[in-house]
């Protein structure tokens, strides 16, 4: 092969092989270590509630009127909205809570378990009428559903009736069953009557997946519902909520949620992440393969008379194209060399300075693979003008 | 000179428009990414109340559960790992205690809550709104706006007085945009008089509460601390707690060990913080004897700009994106200069000419230089309008109604790095060309 001589002229014009060298290892050290964020952020965006998000809505009453003070008229006034919500064609759950999904946190506490070794443990905690879980769209696993018999809204009552994610029995029971278990946070017993399975909301706290829903109507400082529709009906139903619960009473306004909006608000900033290094990858890529597809034409122009002359002593145009070819091909491999080594310093300075995630080795080969062909393409035009170079240039004098 | 060499770049760069438009377009791309992403970045980084943040320092106190400490790490609160551990926030009592020393110059303990605003019926249906609590201080300490009237004074923090400050916004809404100082509102149920109104006021991150959605909106209505006893308002914030007691009243809820106040001081000079940390230290010390504060002594007591790093304002994401943008214009300029070189050099017949009428090779490089240095301004300035479109999109996104636009030391920043790629771009070229040997190039 033509190795020996490619190398030769290569040194003859080291500014080309500098700048080539020096495009492609930056750019394979961006790229990797772009495509270790957007997978990072792609593998949080991807972690699923359990939940049927999309076809779920948040509807929360803000009240004005002073009977709302009383707490038999608030619980009156939640029972007509769910009755009034359930109503509206389309709807096909409605629950009374305080949970709305994805945003970004909530309501915890501390329980530990009657007769266990009286360690506290965090977990999420929200109230909910019977119907929290076919609103939401998950399993009584093991135990039984809320009841409307076992709802209390009494505010000083220390007793409780609660239904807990399957996370959370692990983690306070291990292998045993929660249900008929009893539960305290202080106060009087709370007996867990049913699991459900599953849940995942994250929390600022690592208790993601822990969660207790006790029995009770939320009403002070407004109602709040989730409701849960037909597959494809937000649409429809949204606009008629407002108007219905007004319609039952007007002493207030109400606010619409639906939790696809919600979840993308919860992942925006990982969304522009994503979009931005997605298009940095898309950019550089694009310059880079444009920069060598110039600096590998003014090689050829510069060159016109040699490829003549070697064409005239009987180099074929599959040869020049083959030399432009392995050229590049050793000058795409020394950038590479480069590159690995600032894709792993940079990923390094990532990973020190911003809490980065280590990068992926198969990102690298990819990236690899990714810059050969480029190389390859970039360089094809110009070798192809280049075989086209007349043996007849020789004989001229410029 | 200068103005000859601007000449003849000029003139260069007109009789090959395509390749100056391939240039330009170059080095804009770069200046593009890398102002929006350091810009991005920038914009949650910088100072938010500059020359002022440094006297700013924010108060907490350790009243958590004897057992364990408080969860930081993976965050409580958004802290991240650099977080003392100790609650973001105080009690309602402690504060309220706080608030008696005279070390600082000033002083704010402060909270979110929310609230009924009843306009007159002919303008709008009642509405609920979140609403500030604080002390006359807060407004003078975290440089709020002012367009009519004024923050109220002590005697208002110290008897309740109804008075109430609105923002832009709402006065907009309820009073068309007029003088509205001295009108009245109700707020549930009872009147305030209108004290001040703000100008449209939207610092990018809401430096005086980072500890929930840092890039919110400030509230709409601020009224006197003193007002959440006799007007029960509860928190809307963040509200932490350890300790299962019964909460059925809002008395009891106040002397909790649930925290939810925030606490700010301005002191003066590093004896001031000393003293001050001697003071919330003592304070300790004494609770500590009536069974409170079991955990050890830990009051850490962090200028504003320490708590955005405990806060993790700068998500690492924008750090990285900032560092890969600035890559991606490293590479725009090398690019640039392999088509200088090509362009320079095809040049070299004329600029043997110029060396043998006797120009020096001074003037050869800074005329190269100078053709790359308007390439690079040309270049930067488009990059920079097409980032401050982008900018505005982004801004939309990542904070509803945030101006995120550039500033003028990002401008500056955008301009030097505009000029620095078209400087690296072009230097290597500028002195290939000048180093051309006429005679080899003038001979046949």
């Amino acid at each position: 092969m033509e190795i020996g001589p490619i190398t030769r002229a290569l040194l003859r014009n080291k500014t080309r092989f500098i700048l080539i060298v020096l495009q492609i290892a930056v750019t394979l050290a961006v790229v990797t270590n772009a495509v270790n964020m957007i997978v990072e952020e792609r593998k949080q965006m991807n972690k699923a509630s359990g939940f049927d998000d999309d076809n779920l809505l948040f509807v929360r009453s803000r009240n004005f009127a002073p009977e709302f003070d009383q707490l038999e008229y608030r619980i009156a006034s939640a029972e007509s909205d769910l009755r009034a919500l359930r109503g509206i064609p389309g709807v096909k759950a409605v629950v009374n809570t305080n949970f709305l999904p994805w945003q970004g946190g909530g309501s915890s506490g501390e329980v530990n378990v009657i007769g266990g070794d009286g360690s506290p443990y965090r977990t999420q905690q929200y109230a909910a009428t019977p119907g929290f879980v076919q609103t939401l769209g998950v399993k009584i696993v093991s135990g039984r559903d809320l009841r409307d018999g076992d709802v209390d809204d009494d505010p000083n009552s220390t007793t409780g009736t609660v239904i807990i994610s399957r996370d959370l029995e692990k983690l306070l029971f291990k292998d045993k069953s929660a249900v008929g278990q009893q539960l305290t946070n202080g106060t009087g017993p709370i007996s867990v009557v049913g699991v459900f399975d599953p849940f995942y909301n994250p929390y600022g706290w690592p208790i993601h997946e822990y969660c207790a829903i006790f029995a009770g109507h939320v009403s002070r400082n407004g109602a709040r519902f989730l409701v849960r529709v037909e597959p494809g009906m937000l649409k429809q139903v949204a606009p008629m909520i407002e108007k219905r619960l007004i319609a039952t009473n007007e002493g207030r306004n109400v606010d619409l949620q639906t939790i696809p909006e919600v979840k993308s608000r919860y992942f925006r900033q990982n969304q522009i992440v994503i979009a931005a290094m997605g298009m940095v990858i898309f950019l550089i890529v694009v310059v880079t393969g444009l920069g060598i597809v110039g600096l590998t034409s003014f090689a050829v122009t510069e060159r016109t008379r040699q490829i003549g002359t070697r064409r005239a002593l009987g180099a074929t145009k599959p040869a020049i194209i083959r030399y432009f070819l392995m050229e590049n091909w050793i000058i795409t491999n020394s950038g590479l060399l480069l590159g690995i080594a600032l894709a792993y310093g940079l990923n390094y300075l990532l990973v020190t300075n911003t809490s980065g995630v280590k990068l992926d080795w198969r990102y690298v080969v990819a990236g690899v693979v990714l810059l050969w062909t480029q190389g390859v393409v970039a360089t094809l035009a110009p070798a192809m003008r280049a075989a086209a170079v007349s043996p007849v240039i020789a004989t001229r004098t410029v | 000179m200068l103005t000859y060499n601007t000449q003849i770049a000029l003139r260069s760069l007109r009789r090959h428009p395509l390749l100056a438009a391939v240039i330009v377009a170059g080095i804009a791309l770069g200046i593009w990414a890398s102002t929006t992403f350091t810009t991005v970045r920038h914009m949650f980084a910088r100072d938010p109340l500059p020359g002022h943040s440094q006297r700013l320092f924010y108060v907490r106190m350790d009243n958590w559960d004897p057992a364990r400490p408080y969860p930081t790490g993976n965050g409580g609160g958004g802290l991240t790992q650099l977080a003392a551990p100790v609650p973001p926030q105080i009690t309602y009592r402690d504060a309220v205690e706080l608030m008696r020393s005279n070390i600082p110059v000033r002083q704010t303990a402060d909270y979110v809550s929310s609230i009924v605003v009843f306009p007159d019926r002919k303008v709008s249906r009642p509405y609920t709104s979140p609403l500030r609590l604080c002390f006359s201080d807060f407004f003078p300490m975290f440089d709020v706006p002012f367009q009519y009237g004024r923050g109220w004074d002590k005697r208002a923090d110290a008897n309740a007085e109804q008075v109430v400050v609105i923002d832009d916004a709402t006065n907009q809404k309820l009073f068309g945009g007029a003088n509205s100082v001295g009108k009245h509102i109700r707020l549930a149920d009872r009147d305030f008089t209108i004290i001040g109104v703000l100008a449209p006021w939207r610092p990018f991150i809401r430096m005086y509460d980072m500890v929930g959605n840092f890039v919110a909106e400030p509230e709409p209505f601020y009224i006197p601390f003193s007002h959440a006893p006799k007007m029960q308002l509860r928190s809307f914030g963040n509200s932490d707690g350890w300790q299962s007691v019964n909460l059925a009243t809002f008395e009891q809820f106040l002397a909790s060990e649930i925290d939810f106040v925030q606490f700010w001081v301005e002191l003066r000079t590093p004896g001031d913080l000393a003293a001050y940390q001697r003071y919330v230290d003592d304070y300790v010390r004494q609770q500590k004897k009536s069974g409170r504060f079991q955990r050890p002594l830990l009051n850490p007591i962090r200028s504003m700009r320490q708590m955005m790093a405990e806060y993790g304002i700068v998500r690492p994401q924008l750090t990285a994106m900032a560092v890969m943008s600035i890559l991606f214009l490293a590479i725009c300029s090398m690019n640039l200069t392999g088509l200088l070189l090509g362009k320079f050099l095809a040049r070299a017949p004329e600029v043997s000419v110029r060396r043998a009428l006797g120009a020096r090779r001074i003037d050869i490089f800074m005329q190269h230089v100078i053709e790359c240095e308007l390439v690079g301004i040309a270049g930067g300035v488009v990059g920079m309008l097409l980032s401050i479109g982008t900018l505005r999109f982004i801004g939309k996104l990542i904070a509803d109604s945030a101006r995120f636009s550039l500033d003028l030391e990002m401008i500056g920043a955008a301009v030097f790095l505009s000029l620095v790629a078209g400087l690296l771009a072009g230097i290597y070229p500028a002195w290939r060309i000048c180093t051309v040997q006429p005679a080899v190039q003038l001979k046949g």
